[in-house]
């Protein structure tokens, strides 16, 4: 196998791997976000506020 | 508020978070995953091919991954599971809703050629266990006998029967889950599956590096230097650029439709940003580690490099179910192997298609109050009419046919209206603040300008390129086969036929609920037992 191509494959599996154990490790590190209810929001968002759709005309 | 059990009746929930984002993979993770990305490779470029497709996967890729998941999510908090309603949520004009007919069409057509191709991929784990293929040692052979189970040619060979009979089991399967529910049937599907496919994709893996130096002198490394050896005068080609970013748009399963009913299930505390990352890197992984590990390394150290090209360049098809039975017929534990293989293509099938119907589902129960399970049964009656007329029309490309407008070009049209409405109709503003509610990281500001400007840019030079490459000549007829015009126009009839049908049932759905296009609906925090889940209007 030439350098090049060992450099492209590994570069190529270093950077998926490392996102995906990342992008896990940090939802390990964050369960509080998750609301397994399935009920929305506990309260409705405000209209043209953060998340809210935007203002009616 | 309502009691959790009057919740389970009224809406759908997800158990856990890595169940969702599983599920998510799991959708994203399918046959292209191990078929197409290391042909699609090795064709432009190698190694030089990963920097197109890693610029792809951050500038079109995870954008469009966010994008989806936000449109879904929004939908949800007026308990819009459905892409007319998602639309209709972001874009108070009449036009939404009916541009959202792609949603269902796409997701409907998809599944069903896609079931069909699964079914293969179940049968073919049958006959390697049972050892059926064994003894035909030539590509000749195996073409013949994959061709005769496709009802080509001579049916002596599998019968008439096989290809109805392991559609028919794989269609239940899929309807099956589906009718269980998101928690209850897709979540426990991919917490199963997902890990399996892993598994299985892993030891494959190891079992190709170990095979010895075939008698064309090539080792399975050798099929790694084929992939990625970087050629970079291919770089400044579009044809490459174009394929690297098809690839990234197809194996993340972005335009479908599916993503956004998923996320519809989520609340606003919920995380989305990191989620999103999550699921497309875990499809990466799939692919770029696992997928590139397999089929094209095994095809070298048995044909050789020219050989191993030969086969990539015959399509995805002819590597997954021609190639790799043969080689497995010459390795140790061939059997297991054979099993493995296309088990692992099974498991990535079919958590994929049990996810293609959830926007039809969730259109029907939220518009119309029909049950879960009614709707998914419907819907596989359905898909088995059509299906079994894929399996009659396989041979005069009715599979093709589908396969372009419905899984190829119309992918892009429905995700180029996703970012217009997104980013440009709903405002980048509201779009980025809807991102970030709950979320476990910001994004980087300068996806903002990115998904503004660039993605739909891309977007669009992807549409035209398709367009003139190939969508006008598909439109012609000027690339059909000889004898098939009247098929392929019967295909076409047929998904002109789905778009009316749900054209019709939008504008029945919007009229039943009253619901006003130019002042939107009313958000939805529960809904009481008793009155209908979709009734959420200004009348």
């Amino acid at each position: 196998m030439t350098t090049g191509a060992l450099i492209f494959m590994l570069a190529s599996w270093a950077f998926v791997l490392g996102l995906t154990f990342w992008s896990f490790r940090k939802i390990m590190q964050s369960q509080k976000h998750f609301d397994p209810d399935g009920i929305g929001p506990e309260s409705p968002p405000v209209p043209g506020a953060a998340g809210g759709p935007p203002p009616r005309d | 508020m309502s009691s959790p059990k009057e919740v389970q009746q009224s809406n759908e929930a997800w158990g856990s978070r890595i169940g969702l984002i599983l599920a998510m993979a799991g959708n994203a993770v399918g046959l292209g995953n191990f078929l197409r990305f290391p042909g699609q490779a090795a064709a432009n470029g190698g190694g030089s091919f990963m920097i197109p497709y890693f610029i792809a996967f951050l500038l079109l890729g995870i954008p469009l991954m966010w994008i989806e998941w936000g449109i879904g999510r929004n939908g949800g908090r007026y308990r819009k599971g459905h892409i007319p309603g998602m639309f209709a949520a972001i874009w108070r004009h009449p036009m939404a809703k009916y541009l959202g007919v792609i949603g269902l069409v796409i997701p409907l057509v998809v599944l069903i050629y896609y079931t069909y191709i699964e079914s293969w991929t179940l049968a073919f784990t049958v006959f390697s266990l049972t050892g059926d293929y064994f003894g035909r040692n030539t590509p000749e052979e195996m073409t013949a006998y994959l061709q005769s189970f496709q009802a080509i040619g001579d049916s002596s060979i599998h019968g008439i029967w096989k290809p109805f009979f392991f559609f028919f089991i794989t269609l239940f399967v899929n309807i099956y889950i589906l009718s269980k529910g998101i928690s209850g049937g897709i979540e426990k599907l991919a917490k199963i599956g997902m890990p399996i496919l892993f598994i299985f994709a892993v030891i494959l893996a190891i079992a190709v590096f170990f095979l010895p130096t075939g008698t064309t002198g090539a080792s399975p490394v050798d099929g790694l230097q084929f992939i990625y050896a970087p050629d970079f005068s291919r770089m400044g080609e579009a044809r490459v650029w174009l394929a690297a970013a098809g690839q990234i748009f197809f194996t993340l399963s972005v335009g479908m439709g599916t993503l956004q009913t998923y996320a519809s299930y989520l609340s606003t505390k919920d995380d989305i940003v990191l989620s999103g990352v999550a699921t497309a890197a875990t499809n990466e992984t799939a692919e770029v580690v696992l997928g590139g590990s397999i089929a094209i390394p095994a095809a070298v150290a048995f044909f050789g490099v020219s050989g191993a090209m030969a086969i990539a360049q015959s399509g995805s098809f002819n590597l997954g179910f021609v190639t790799m039975p043969l080689i497995f017929q010459q390795m140790p534990f061939g059997r297991l192997l054979g099993a493995m293989w296309f088990g692992l293509l099974f498991f990535a099938g079919i958590t994929s298609s049990v996810a293609m119907a959830t926007p039809i589902v969730a259109f029907f129960r939220e518009e119309f109050g029909i049950r879960r399970e009614t709707v998914a049964w419907s819907v596989g009656g359905v898909a088995m009419i059509f299906g079994l007329l894929q399996i009659l029309w396989f041979q005069h490309g009715m599979l093709d046919e589908w396969d372009f407008w419905g899984g190829t070009f119309g992918l892009a049209v429905m995700a180029f209206i996703e970012v217009i409405l997104f980013m440009w109709i709903f405002k980048p503003e509201n779009a980025w603040r809807a991102l970030h509610q709950g979320a476990d990281i910001r994004i980087p500001s300068i996806f903002k300008f990115v998904m503004t400007y660039i993605t739909p840019v891309y977007l669009g030079v992807i549409l035209v390129s398709w367009g003139i490459q190939d969508a006008i000549p598909t439109l012609l007829l000027e690339r059909a086969a000889p004898g098939t015009e009247f098929y392929i126009t019967m295909s076409r009839l047929i998904i002109v036929g789905f778009i009316v049908f749900f054209l019709v049932m939008i504008r029945l759905a919007w009229k039943r609920n009253g619901y006003d296009d130019r002042k939107g609906f009313r958000e939805v925090e529960d809904t009481p037992l008793g009155e209908p889940v979709m009734a959420e209007v200004t009348r």
